[in-house]
Order: structure tokens, then C-alpha cells, then sequence
């Protein structure tokens, strides 16, 4: 098998806090592949943003800090590199777009000079020759008119423009890796479509992997090869979409993929849900963190110790908590 | 009679601008809609952000006053309503709003919120609001012990049920419900939709739905309207709706639907540009305008006002979009 990309092993990352260090991840692995998307899917606080912002070194500072585990882009760890090594990989190998283009992107220039500002920093070239490439970029990302919009500021453009604007800026440089932090959640459904597509389409011509975090499942179903399931800090499951959404294994991806009102449901009737509500960072158990709402039996031993992970052939995993492994 | 009808709504803003802050252009967030609302019957809106959705929510309520047309509730057309009479009115009607935290006063216990309706209305005596307080939290699924506590100390989830609660306390026949779980994760959305589709069947309430989502309004509704720049451009039982679409916008609305199963995925359709400003909007068929469709020109002078197709369902006749 290939080396991969992208691998996270064992990463914990922390925030020092008043009430002292609360750990937003905790030990979560995974792979990512050439050419791939991955779904990265959880509920508010699950992880899932401060995962993505270690992978590109955005964490918080001076509050946040990586305790443990690897980040290895083809080989080299990310997470040790000096910082100046680290802002030619950002945004030129690993680059990153924001669920708000308006908060991301900066009102008082040019989107054009923002574009330009990426390839000045990464590429050797004339600044009318980056102007020139920023056009086509803009061309290429679905913006009618780029010559003109080139010397639009971010609020003459609507939501779904301004994301399109930060996808040419990501792309720039060609990146090996994507991540995308919900970008369409500020979207309406029609423009989330466009933009979701975008985002196929140019990973097919340029090769990119991409991480996807959102919260919306039928995103990931609908454009992802694997996913993974984050909660309370913890990745509980992964695997190819076909897969964990044909037999998910883990309770809260069963109980996740369940709640959701579908066009073929009957309407009208109560939604199978999960009781409770995410917990917060403080007072989790060591044990499974999804024990006090989980649906199955379970004694209190699965709180008390860290469950043991389980691949399942096939590439799916699952964090197997001892209410379950014996069924698998 | 129906419980609520609208007829012809319009509601216009003036959009002011240079030195002397003149009227320079008029903004149309809704234009002309009618429709109506059964005791104990769920309509819900959808479309997509500036179509007008929020607006005909608090024209229904009289949060806002229209510019033209009527809505007339049991009988009483509220856009003429004097204020007392309208604060009589009011007890029959409620808003769930989008975010509850910024719809709850944070300087106000939770007990003090859901008596200010009672309060209000010159209801009770103190002992008996507090009764009906703790009544109604316990309805919704909270622990009485939540009374003393600040709406800051909730989770979103929670703090929604808080809402609701409050919307319920004057016994209303009408709930409009702006967003209501758009902004609360998955596990808990499900818990309060289902909530309300309880509530519903206790207390015979009619819920106007209000949503982004159209996977959670199929779900919570029986008839369905679905909205692009201020108009109505279709109305249908929710069923016949999603599997029958007849008008172009709404195939490319659900189309552009994702699904939550992978072994489903489609090719879509993509729409192409933005939904376009409602200040100054195309004459004719505004949907037919954006498609650049060859057949946009009919619609323009054209009577655009719903049709009925076959039973029940209703589409705006422009030659571009509408299968007739």
C-alpha cells in the first residue's frame, strides 16, 4: 500500500482555560489518501474544527496546544517543523477554507490583491503576472466576468461568489490537501449544491485530497469516499461512506444517521432520537463518552476505561465500547 | 372558514439613499401572496434566503404591519386590528423564533419569562402564574428547578424548549414557527421537532413552518408553500409536492437536496447564479429571469396569481416555468 498523504496519529490537543486545561481532541487518528475527500462529521464541540486548524497550525494561541500525537504530510511531521518552514507548507501544500468567506476574507482590499497576496508569497512571479493568474483562477473557480470582480472588495459579492473567491485563493498554489471547515453552512441549499460541486470538480482535475468538516451528514453522503465520526473529542468511527451508512456500528453514528428527517420517511411521525445533548469538555469520562446516552446496555466498567479501537475490515473502525464489540 | 387567510400580501420597504435620505427604490419583499391555514394543520414555507419567508411569518403575527392586503384570523382582520383588540388577538397567536438566545431576555429567570405572557394579559394571580410556569416547563420536558435560573445556563436545545414553552403559554391556536431548529445540532433537532409534532396533536395547534431545510419541513408539514423573491410560486399537499413538483423552481430546490444516502447520489441539475435582489425585481416570471428562459418574455403582464392544477395544488401559471 502507498504511503499516505496525510496522517494524524494519536493527536491530542488541549486549551488552557480558568478552569484549567480542557482537552478538545483527544488521540484521534486517521488517513488521508491522494485524491480522496473525507468527511469529518460531528455536532457543535465534537472536535472537529480544532482538528483541522492543528493539521494547518491556526490553532488559538497562546490557549491552544498539541499534548501529543503526529501530524505527517508525506512523511514529515508537520507539528515540529519551525514556524517559517511551516508558512511555505500553509496555504501553499495544506491550504484552508472558513465556513464565513466575509469573516475569512479581508473588506478592505481587493479580492483580486487577496489572491495575489497568496502567490506573491509562494510562487516566484511578477505581481501583473499574479494578477493575470488570479483572473484565471477566478475564471476557473465559476465567477462570471473576472476581470471585473478582480477589483471588487468582499461585500459587493453575494455568499456563494465570496466562497468561490476563497476556493480560487486556496487553490492557488495547487495544495496536495483541502480542507474545507463547513463551507457551504452559510449557504442556501441551491448555492450549497453549486459550491459542493465546485469542489468535486476540481479535485478531480487537480488531484487534491480533501477533508471535509460540516455537520451535515447528507453532505457527506452525498460527496465523500469516507467519513469520520467525531464525539466529545473522541473519533468513534470511520470508514468508507457506503459502508457506515449502510451498517454503522458505533451507537451515536447509528443514532446520528437515524435522527435525520428524510424525504422518505413518513411524515408526520416522531424521529428516532438520541436523548441528552452533547456534553461539555469538562467531566468527561475516561471511558466511553457516549455511554450516558447510549441506547444499549452497558455497566459502568465502559467509564472507566479507554475503549479499544477495532478494525473491521473493509477500512471501517470503530472506537468498539464493550456494550457492542461482541456483535460485531 | 379557515382558521387564518391571507390575501394579496404585500409588503414593500422603501430603500433610502443619498443626501436628502429620498426614496430611491422600492424593496418587494413579499408581493402578493395568499393562502390559507386549517385548525390543527401544519403549512410550511420554504425557499431560499430573501425570498420573504421571515416577512410573511411577521405579517401573519402583526409584527409587522403590510403594505397592502389582508390577513384575517378567526373572522378578525388583523392588519386593521386597533392595539387592544390586537392584544386580545395575540393570545391565540405565538412566535417560535430562530435563535433562542437572542429571544430570550438574558436578565430575566426563566420563571419570569413564561409569566410575562400571563403578566400581560393580566392573567392569574402571582401563586397561580408560577403554577402555570412550572406547568408548562414540565410540558416541554424540563425540570421544574429551572425556573430560577438565567436563560445563559441552558443549552441551545433547552433554551429552545424555553421558547416554545413561552409560545405555548396562552394556549394559541396559532404557532409561527420562524427556523425553529436551524440553529441547534442534529441529535437535538430531532428531539424538538418532535416535540412540536406532540404538542400539535395535544393541543390542536396550526403551525405556519418556517424553514431552510426542506427535508425537516416535508417532514413537520401537510401542505407546503414554497416562496422565490416575494412570491408564492407553488403550494401543494407536502406529499404531492416532493414527488410531483410542477413548477421549475421547486424541482431545482429539491433537486439540489442532499441526500443522506450514498448509494442514492445523483447528477443534479445545477442552478446557476444567485437568487437575486428583491429591490427592484424583474417583471413577469423572476425565476423564468434568472433561467434566461426563452419563454420568460409570455409571463411579463401575465396574471401570475396561483392556479390549481389538480386538487390541491397550486402553481403560479408562467408559460417558462410551470407544467400546467
Amino acid at each position: 500500500m502507498n504511503e499516505p498523504l496525510l496522517e494524524v496519529r494519536d493527536l491530542r490537543v488541549g486549551f488552557q482555560t480558568e478552569q484549567g486545561l480542557l482537552t478538545a481532541v483527544d488521540e484521534v487518528s486517521f488517513t488521508l489518501e491522494s485524491g480522496k475527500m473525507m468527511g469529518l462529521v460531528g455536532e457543535s464541540g465534537c472536535g472537529k474544527s480544532v482538528t483541522a486548524r492543528t493539521l494547518i497550525r491556526l490553532l488559538e494561541q497562546p490557549s491552544g496546544r498539541v499534548l501529543k500525537g503526529e501530524v505527517l504530510l508525506e512523511g514529515r511531521d508537520v507539528l515540529s517543523l519551525p514556524l517559517e518552514a511551516m508558512r511555505r507548507i500553509r496555504g501553499n501544500e495544506i491550504a484552508m477554507i472558513f465556513q464565513e468567506p466575509m469573516t475569512a476574507l479581508n473588506p478592505v482590499h481587493r479580492v483580486g490583491h487577496q489572491i495575489v497576496e497568496n502567490l506573491l508569497l509562494h510562487e516566484e512571479m511578477s505581481a501583473q503576472a499574479a494578477l493575470k493568474r488570479a483572473v484565471e483562477l477566478m475564471e476557473w473557480v465559476g465567477i462570471p466576468a473576472p476581470d471585473e470582480r478582480v477589483n471588487d472588495y468582499p461585500h459587493q459579492l453575494s455568499g456563494g461568489m465570496r466562497q468561490r473567491v476563497m476556493i480560487a485563493m486556496a487553490l492557488s498554489c495547487n495544495p496536495k490537501v483541502l480542507i474545507a471547515d463547513e463551507p457551504t453552512t452559510a449557504l442556501d441549499v441551491t448555492v450549497q449544491a453549486q459550491i459542493l460541486d465546485l469542489i468535486k470538480r476540481l479535485q478531480k482535475e487537480t488531484g487534491m485530497a480533501v477533508i471535509l468538516i460540516t455537520h451535515d451528514l447528507a453532505v457527506v453522503a452525498e460527496t465523500c469516499d469516507d467519513v469520520a465520526v467525531m464525539y466529545a473529542g473522541r473519533l468513534v468511527e470511520r470508514g468508507p461512506v457506503e459502508t457506515i451508512f449502510r451498517n454503522p456500528l458505533h451507537p451515536y453514528t447509528r443514532g446520528l444517521i437515524g435522527c435525520l428527517p428524510r424525504l422518505d420517511h413518513p411524515p408526520k411521525t416522531m424521529l428516532p432520537i438520541i436523548p441528552g445533548m452533547v456534553p461539555g469538555l469538562r467531566d468527561l469520562p475516561v471511558g466511553c463518552r457516549f455511554a450516558a446516552r447510549c441506547p444499549n446496555q452497558h455497566g459502568n466498567e465502559v467509564l472507566g476505561t479507554r475503549q479499544p479501537w477495532k478494525e473491521c475490515g473493509g477500512g471501517q473502525g470503530v472506537e468498539a465500547c464493550a456494550c457492542f464489540a461482541n456483535s460485531i | 372558514m379557515s382558521l387564518l387567510t391571507v390575501q394579496n400580501l404585500k409588503m414593500y420597504y422603501p430603500v433610502r439613499g443619498g443626501v436628502l435620505h429620498r426614496t430611491k427604490a422600492v424593496c418587494k419583499a413579499v408581493d402578493g401572496d395568499s393562502f390559507a391555514l386549517e385548525e390543527g394543520e401544519t403549512l410550511g414555507l420554504v425557499g431560499e434566503s430573501g425570498c420573504g419567508k421571515s416577512t410573511v411569518a411577521k405579517s401573519v403575527v402583526r409584527l409587522l404591519k403590510p403594505t397592502a392586503g389582508s390577513v384575517v384570523f378567526e373572522g378578525h382582520d388583523i392588519t386593521r386590528s386597533r392595539p387592544g383588540a390586537l392584544r386580545s388577538l395575540r393570545r391565540q397567536m405565538q412566535m417560535v423564533f430562530q435563535d433562542p438566545a437572542e429571544s430570550l431576555n438574558p436578565r430575566h429567570t426563566v420563571g419570569q419569562i413564561l409569566e410575562e405572557p400571563f403578566v400581560i394579559q393580566k392573567l392569574g394571580t402571582r401563586g397561580e402564574r408560577g403554577e402555570w410556569a412550572a406547568e408548562l416547563l414540565r410540558r416541554v420536558g424540563l425540570p421544574e428547578d429551572a425556573l430560577g435560573r438565567y436563560p445563559f445556563e441552558f443549552s441551545g436545545g433547552q433554551r429552545q424548549r424555553i421558547g416554545i414553552a413561552r409560545a405555548l403559554a396562552l394556549k394559541p391556536r396559532l404557532i409561527v414557527c420562524d427556523e425553529p431548529v436551524s440553529a441547534l445540532d442534529v441529535s437535538v433537532q430531532a428531539q424538538v421537532l418532535n416535540l412540536l409534532l406532540e404538542l400539535q396533536t395535544d393541543f390542536k395547534l396550526a403551525y405556519l413552518f418556517i424553514a431552510h431545510d426542506l427535508s425537516v419541513v416535508q417532514h413537520m408539514s401537510d401542505r407546503v408553500a414554497v416562496m422565490y423573491l416575494g412570491k408564492i410560486v407553488e403550494l401543494a399537499p407536502a406529499a404531492d409536492l416532493y414527488r410531483n413538483p410542477r413548477h421549475a423552481y421547486t424541482k431545482a430546490l429539491l433537486d439540489a437536496i442532499p441526500q443522506a444516502n450514498p448509494s442514492r447520489r445523483h447528477e443534479r441539475k445545477l442552478l446557476k447564479g444567485d437568487v437575486p435582489s428583491p429591490i427592484n425585481p424583474p417583471e413577469g416570471c423572476a425565476f423564468g429571469h434568472r433561467m434566461r428562459h426563452p419563454r420568460w418574455k409570455d409571463s411579463v403582464g401575465m396574471d401570475l396569481n396561483l392556479r390549481e392544477v389538480s386538487p390541491g395544488h397550486w402553481i403560479q401559471p408562467c408559460p417558462c416555468c410551470a407544467d400546467l
